[in-house]
């Protein structure tokens, strides 16, 4: 057997396997394994510290003293303010646009310290009792991570630009144990479009840091998920009232952030020292009162929520002091998320309206759990504007289909309300709060691209066929206004023949050949109505005057275009 | 920092990246040693925490302090979410604090998961019980009869079997209770306490039958069960075994004194057996005067009924009328004569006393024994 009838396996060497392997986009993909190790890695040590902190702070039982209630975010603020002013000024905020900033500004570049400053003031803030959740610091710490490894290993810009979302990716699957969720939030918030090249990276980063986290924390959900189904389809309209609340919920606690944030920034510098503490002393209030639940991320008492162990007036008190707990945790600058919160007021929010409509109406409306679960989602659609994300992070977490018509409604619904109520998105709003413009990825989702139909107009001029002579191109030419003629050459294609190409031509003797056999150049590409509009800029540099064909059948002309029409069609675009 | 660069240049060349690997490699194997150290720290402190959070419940609820056990199962389910025991030790707290629907979801929840735990089975049957959920709480309480029980399985389904007879009891479904009797009665030992339980739940359902034949097992093991011979004797007089009843009864009285009841069902036995002239195994002459004596009890009914002075409304047999006529030949001497008046008196005497007990309020003792005579004979 000679070298050339060897199987490819066979012939392979140890350095061309090598060198198979590491080619750039496959070390690329290897590399994404390691960050999600990695952040899942992070992310464990991350609830770890949480949990320690809780204990530490405010006791291991579940009945604590208001003492400790009282105390342990009030202190916990003293030390998280000096530590975020003086230490790790980098570290406030939820982690979500600053990983953004990283992609779109600082080209992946996110400093380890950052991770860092997270990490603990993240643990200390949450374990102490403030309203924050530890998915978008896991997030940051993810993208911290993966940033910090791009540049030890010195990658290059495109790629480093890439990084810092597949680590986020990672810690957040990581942190909510959901890694399909993770993917499309990083997908959705974070990159803002669906590339072949990241959404490998992406996944793969994901899908480890879970499988790591697993294997230390075990692979059930964070919370317990009931029988949830839906009986009959006029459950769907007791659903749409949940939508309808949620969408309203969401406009209330964005607007509150959004209202809130500024005003609490602009007050005297010293106050800043003080704030975290202010806002940790009132959500010891609240939990004094009587609602300890709205402390820390709450997973638990969002698992006793969806097995109906509150009732519904409980459940609607506890999602109104929920959002004033998360507006005085995040407003104060006290770093941590706004996942866990979200969740838990969707999760509250949506048992107390199924509780509600259950005794109202005790045919339209199914189980409380089904209700909580679509609630979360309500709320995720509407407060973080992350429509797909929200109907997949129900399927995920819940691992029932059968609520996927209840989840789209409610959440199409809140997403709807809140789009209408609130123009800006939460994120957005944080951005142009923190002076930073960055793209809006609601907008990105919803801008309107032009097509070559927009721009083209219909072919009023002489059409010549390949079998017509040139001399008739010339006699066209001669009579009209018409400096470029279009030459259908079956089965060729389309051609334009300039004034200077014909007389060339005549020049040259060949006024009686058709024009087929006298044409020498590449025939121009399809183009069909649908395209993009920027795909006519490669056609009309090198022909002036663009065919554009039906797709059903490329001999039939339905349009032109020009340079002239496409640039003023681009300069009009958006007077109208 | 030169070095350093040099360093960071040396993996940035691609010919090394499998060197690269092999360092992250080593990092990632590093990093889980150290988070494994880490994990086993936090587990064990969770799991401590659990323990010790769950002894302190189990403390509280031998105690019956629930609220208190309430908080030490829900912060020992924090650190062990899905333990079975802890949810079901809460639970139960839970029911002791009346936190029914609570209790409820936890139940359902662990329902879920394991259909064949008998002690949840049992507490959400009790739950729907409660809650007038009958059909409910029979699937419940049939689950619990056939679920898995921990320690001794065969007590366990027959404290649920005989649970779930209070409460078909409890809710007048005696037919259902008297057919899940039957089915305990085959599984249970000839203890005598248990058959005396028995017999005491196969009256209670109306079979005096099967409770008779219970006492009576009963009564082999320990022939002076107090319980056993006034449950026996109850039985056989509902029977309308008076001799029987006699017997078992009297000896009842003797081995309990106190028994108010079976004094009281003795005195209406001795009564009838005083004025039943139908009994086998008595002399002529003592059934004559036994037809006299109730023939007479049944005229002190008619003279003492305010009802029966005047005319009789229309429709109405004149009672007053028909026991004067017959008055003079019931005698001993007149029935000595004539056997067959026996029938006549007897017949007039359980006439008056069947309508007089709708109309004439309060019975003596004697008129309460006629009426179980006539109900006797009119059952043979």
């Amino acid at each position: 057997m000679t070298a050339g009838t060897l199987p490819i396996w066979a012939r392979l060497t140890p350095v061309s396997l090598l060198r198979s392997i590491f080619r750039e986009d496959r070390f690329f993909l290897i590399l994404s394994v390691f960050i999600g190790i990695f952040s899942g890695l992070a992310v464990v040590c991350f609830r770890f510290s949480i949990e320690w902190c809780r204990i530490y702070l405010l006791g291991s039982g579940v009945s604590l003293s208001p003492m400790r209630l009282l105390l342990a975010p009030t202190l916990a603020g003293l030390v998280i303010a000096v530590l975020a002013i003086h230490v790790f000024p980098e570290a406030r905020g939820s982690g979500v646009n600053q990983t953004k900033a990283a992609l779109y500004i600082f080209n992946g570049y996110i400093p380890f310290k950052t991770a860092v400053g997270k990490f603990i003031l993240s643990a200390l803030a949450i374990g102490s009792g403030y309203s924050l959740g530890p998915e978008d610091p896991s997030l940051q710490i993810g993208a911290c991570l993966a940033s910090a490894i791009g540049r030890r290993l010195r990658l290059s810009r495109e790629r480093m630009r890439l990084i810092a979302p597949v680590g986020a990716a990672a810690g957040l699957a990581a942190a909510f144990n959901a890694p399909i969720s993770a993917v499309l939030f990083v997908i959705e918030e974070v990159i803002g479009r669906w590339t072949a090249g990241i959404l490998g990276s992406v996944v793969l980063s994901a899908v480890s840091s879970v499988v790591v986290m697993r294997w230390f924390l075990g692979s059930e959900s964070l919370f317990r998920i009931p029988v949830v189904e839906m009986r009959r389809p006029s459950e769907l309209i007791a659903y749409s009232i949940l939508g309808l609340v949620g969408g309203l919920a969401s406009v209330a606690f964005s607007m509150g952030v959004g209202v809130l944030r500024p005003r609490f920034r602009q007050m005297a510098p010293w106050t800043q020292y003080f704030q975290p503490a202010v806002a940790g002393l009132l959500i010891g209030c609240i939990a004094a009162l009587g609602a300890p639940q709205v402390m820390g991320a709450g997973y638990e008492f969002m698992d006793q929520a969806m097995h109906g162990q509150f009732t519904w007036q409980f459940l609607a008190i506890l999602a109104l002091f929920k959002i004033v707990a998360t507006l005085l945790s995040f407003v104060s600058g006290t770093p941590g998320g706004m996942f866990a919160p979200t969740l838990f007021i969707g999760a509250m929010l949506g048992a107390s309206v199924g509780g509600a409509e259950h005794a109202l109406l005790p045919h339209m409306s199914g189980s409380p759990g089904t209700y909580a679960l679509v609630g979360m989602g309500v709320l995720f659609a509407g407060f973080l504007r992350a429509p797909m994300t929200s109907v997949f992070m129900v399927l995920e977490v819940s691992g029932n289909y059968s609520i996927i018509l209840p989840v789209i409604v409610a959440n199409t619904l809140a997403y709807v309300i809140s789009r209408t109520l609130q123009p800006t998105a939460i994120f957005d709003t944080l951005t142009r709060q923190d002076g930073l413009e960055l793209p809006s990825m609601e907008e990105l989702r919803e801008e309107n691209i032009l097509h070559v139909e927009d721009a083209m107009r219909p072919p009023k001029g002489p059409l010549l066929e390949g079998s017509d002579p040139v001399e008739k191109a010339a006699r066209l030419i001669a009579q009209g206004p018409h400096g470029i003629l279009l030459v259908r050459v079956e089965p060729a294609g389309w051609y334009s023949l300039t004034r200077e190409a014909i007389e060339a031509l005549t020049a040259e003797g060949k006024g009686a050949e058709p024009l087929e056999s006298a044409l020498t150049d590449e025939p121009i590409p399809p183009l069909y109505p649908d395209q993009p509009l920027d795909m006519v800029l490669r056609y009309v540099d090198r022909w002036p005057l663009v065919p554009v064909v039906h797709r059903a059948n490329q001999m039939k002309l339905v349009g032109v275009l020009t340079a002239r029409e496409v640039l003023a069609r681009y300069r009009n675009f958006g007077e109208e | 920092m030169a070095t350093g660069s040099k360093g960071l240049d040396f993996l940035r060349d691609r010919r090394h990246e499998p060197v690269t690997l092999a360092l992250l490699t080593l990092l990632a194997i590093v990093m889980t040693l150290a988070v494994t150290g880490l994990s086993r720290i936090y587990h064990g402190q969770q799991e401590a925490l659990a323990v010790r959070w769950s002894a302190r419940g189990v403390e509280d609820l031998k105690q019956q302090r629930f609220g208190a056990a309430v908080g030490e199962f829900r912060a020992a389910l924090r650190y062990a979410r899905d333990n079975d025991s802890y949810q079901l030790n809460l639970a139960e707290a839970l029911l002791g604090e009346r936190k029914t629907d609570e209790a409820y979801a936890y139940l359902i929840n662990l329902w879920d998961r394991e259909p064949e735990n008998g002690l949840v089975t049992l507490e959400l049957a009790r739950i729907a019980a409660s809650r007038g959920q009958t059909t409910r709480a029979l699937r419940f309480y049939h689950n619990a009869i056939y679920a898995i029980w921990p320690g001794n399985q065969e007590e366990e389904t027959r404290k649920s079997r005989l649970e779930l007879i209070d409460y078909l009891l409890g809710i007048g479904a005696k037919a259902q209770a008297q057919a899940e009797l039957i089915a305990l009665e085959a599984n249970l030992p000839e203890e005598s306490p248990l058959q005396a339980h028995l017999g005491g739940l196969f009256l209670k359902a109306g079979d005096n039958e099967h409770a008779l034949a219970a006492f009576r097992l009963a009564l082999r093991e320990d022939r002076h069960d107090a319980v056993a011979l006034a449950g026996a004797g109850t039985a056989a007089f509902e029977q309308g075994r008076y001799l029987a009843a006699e017997r078992y009864l009297k000896e009842a009285v003797a081995a309990a004194p106190d028994d108010v009841d079976s004094a009281a069902r003795l005195a209406t036995t001795e009564t009838v057996l005083g004025l039943d002239p139908f009994r086998p195994q008595i002399s002529a002459a003592t059934r004559d005067r036994m037809t006299v004596k109730a023939f007479s009890a049944a005229g002190d009914r008619i003279r003492t009924c305010p009802a029966l002075s005047g005319q009789p409304p229309h429709g109405r047999p004149d009672l007053v009328q028909q026991w004067n006529n017959l008055k003079p030949r019931v005698t001993e001497y007149g029935l000595r004569r004539n056997p067959d008046l026996v029938n006549s008196a007897m017949q007039l005497t359980f006439n008056i006393e069947q309508q007089t007990s709708g109309w004439c309020g309060a019975v003596t003792e004697a008129d309460n024994a006629l009426l179980l005579i006539a109900k006797l004979h009119e059952e043979h």
